[in-house]
């Protein structure tokens, strides 16, 4: 799947792999500790974040329905 | 304002459903989605995974919603929040669209749980609230996007049952006799 910014896919890819594998294999088994992509997320964050700056994209600043609101 | 529900039941375990729903994105069923990331992931005190994603989406209205709504744009952009509760078995996921929001919104919510009686299986409750804002003809639009969404969740069951069929033959031994 890509990313939002064209050059963050690769950075991306790397990071959702590190990460399915711990959900699949950890965290659904009963595992409580944390992911160990936590440095793979960062360089990918710094990639995404620009580009959504670049684009404009309001991540921010809108009512969100979120799961803990009452319906 | 116009609200969906509807209600699908897998034939697999929770565990199998959460995992293809975690990364259902990209398959053959739902191509208008067109990029998936996350901005946010965390674990709370209870042990339940929060993941804060944006989804990159062409929406592909019609032609005539395009010339009613007066847009040619149809990337819009979705955030999407989701828990998952392994002690409770529960995924919860919300989204709603944040851009074209001066014209619709479409805020969505999908429950992804054990069936009560059937552990083996998986319930997926989904509604959808959709809000076409400023124009006459609103309730006809909203009244199309409704069908649309209704399309988009069979193709979104199918897109799961995809995504696990491909996966799971890739554990399974190719020779489950030897």
């Amino acid at each position: 799947m890509n990313s939002v910014g064209e050059g963050c896919t690769e950075l991306k890819r790397e990071y959702d792999q590190c990460f399915n594998r711990w959900f699949a294999d950890k965290f659904l088994k009963g595992d409580r500790s944390g992911d160990p992509c936590t440095e793979m997320f960062k360089k990918y964050q710094t990639c995404v974040q620009k580009a959504i700056k670049d684009k404009d994209i309001p991540i921010d600043g809108v009512e969100f329905m979120g799961p803990n609101k009452e319906k | 304002m116009k609200i969906w529900s509807s209600e699908h039941v897998f034939s697999y375990p929770w565990e199998t459903v959460i995992k293809a729903a975690m990364r259902k994105y990209p398959n053959p069923m739902n191509p208008s989605v067109v990029g998936v990331d996350v901005l946010d992931r965390n674990l709370d005190t209870h042990g339940r995974l929060h993941s804060h994603r944006l989804l990159s989406t062409e929406w592909g209205l019609p032609a005539i919603v395009r010339a009613i709504l007066g847009t040619s744009r149809t990337l819009t952009y979705v955030k999407e929040h989701s828990i998952v509760d392994p002690d409770e078995k529960k995924m919860e996921l919300c989204s709603t669209n944040i851009t074209l929001t001066n014209l619709v919104s479409v805020d969505e919510r999908l429950v992804y749980t054990p069936h009560p009686e059937n552990p083996g299986i998986t319930v997926l409750t989904q509604e959808a609230i959709i809000t076409v804002k400023g124009v006459s003809l609103s309730s006809y639009l909203e009244g199309l996007m409704a069908l649309k969404i209704s399309a988009n969740a069979r193709k979104g069951w199918d897109a799961i049952e995809w995504i696990i069929q491909n996966s799971e033959r890739e554990s399974v031994p190719f020779c489950s006799l030897c």
